[in-house]
């Protein structure tokens, strides 16, 4: 996984994430807008044969005075945490 | 609010199962969805030297169907990229070739179903390869896909409002998947897919229960429906794991 930050503003983030897909993005970008500190999560992807960004470019925006890349470590420990209890209940049921 | 999921099985078998995922939002439902078909990594041949090959097919198109045979796929950490488990077949004519023919050097690394026929054999033709396994993605090509048919639905809720008018004609009223019916899960075929048949002379109501995914599940062989969950949701974890160590930095 390569981030290469494209833009970077005090509440305003825009970050490629190499190597990514819808998969793991949406779970992600649904982590984001959890959170109360996040006020815009979205992704851009485009299609291998568009020729032009490929990768995935997440952008967020956040309430005044909270770093997005604080709540992007954030919305990344929340889907750990997603799916650590989702795979606990699944072996419990199991 | 991350977590307290409840998981709950409709029907399971070691390929094939149903169960009901509550608390899960869209995202995360196909997340899991997705991971289990195009992340979770399996075993395929993936390259095949010829011997000999006096049949009628192609070195190629052999090749292809031998990619397709599926193969147990050892627990994780196993086996890692670039990892090989040789296979070799030996089976002269007249007869067929099928994929239980196939002997693997891997007690772990096996073919999953064994009436896979993969040629016809004549008199005097012979076939003799051998075959070299690997460990790869869904992503990369579907013989390497764990699940072969993963899918959910909401979970619907039946009510029953009322009673239909002592004449009206029964009209039949389909619905499919798992329907919830007073906390009771029940499998639409059970009931020929048709609630009036379930409820004769009422009116019911259905409805979808939000955030209740009925998954089904079906594997190829690979591993049972169990290991590709869990595998699936170890592969979302291990990448939010790097990025926020990645996000760290």
């Amino acid at each position: 996984m390569e981030l290469r930050v494209t833009e970077s503003a005090d509440t305003e983030l825009s970050i490629e994430i190499g190597g990514e897909d819808h998969t793991f993005m949406n779970v992600l970008k649904g982590a984001l807008l959890e959170s109360d500190d996040v006020t815009t999560a979205t992704y851009d992807m485009n299609p291998e044969q568009s020729g032009g960004q490929t990768e995935p470019i997440l952008t967020i925006k956040t309430r005044e005075g909270v770093d997005p890349l604080e709540a992007l470590e954030e919305a990344a420990g929340t889907v750990r945490e997603k799916t650590t209890s989702f795979r606990e209940s699944f072996e419990a049921a199991a | 609010m991350p977590g307290e999921y409840d998981v709950e099985f409709v029907e399971r078998g070691d390929r094939e199962a149903r169960f009901l995922v509550r608390g899960a939002t869209p995202a995360f439902a196909n997340g899991i969805r997705r991971a289990m078909v195009a992340d979770v990594p399996t075993m395929a041949i993936d390259e095949v030297r010829f011997i000999e090959n006096s049949s009628v097919m192609f070195d190629e198109q052999l090749a292809l169907r031998l990619g397709l045979v599926p193969l147990t796929t050892p627990p994780e950490g196993e086996f890692v990229e670039d990892d090989v488990v040789t296979l070799s077949l030996d089976v002269s004519g007249p007869a067929t070739a099928y994929s239980r023919d196939l002997v693997s050097g891997d007690a772990l690394v096996t073919p999953a179903e064994e009436n896979v026929p993969i040629i016809e054999l004549k008199e005097g033709q012979r076939l003799e390869v051998e075959a070299d396994a690997r460990i790869e993605r869904g992503q990369t090509h579907a013989k390497h896909q764990g699940g072969v048919a993963v899918g959910y639905r909401h979970l619907q809720r039946v009510e029953v409002v009322g009673d239909l008018e002592e004449f009206e004609d029964e009209e039949s009223r389909i619905v499919r998947g798992v329907i919830e019916d007073e906390g009771e899960l029940l499998n639409a075929e059970e009931f020929d897919n048709d609630l009036a048949k379930r409820y004769p002379g009422k009116e019911v109501r259905v409805e979808d229960v939000p955030d209740a995914f009925v998954f089904h599940v079906e594997t190829d062989g690979s591993f049972t429906v169990e290991e590709l969950v869990t595998r699936a949701a170890d592969s979302i974890e291990a990448r939010a794991d790097e990025l926020e160590e990645a996000v760290q930095l």
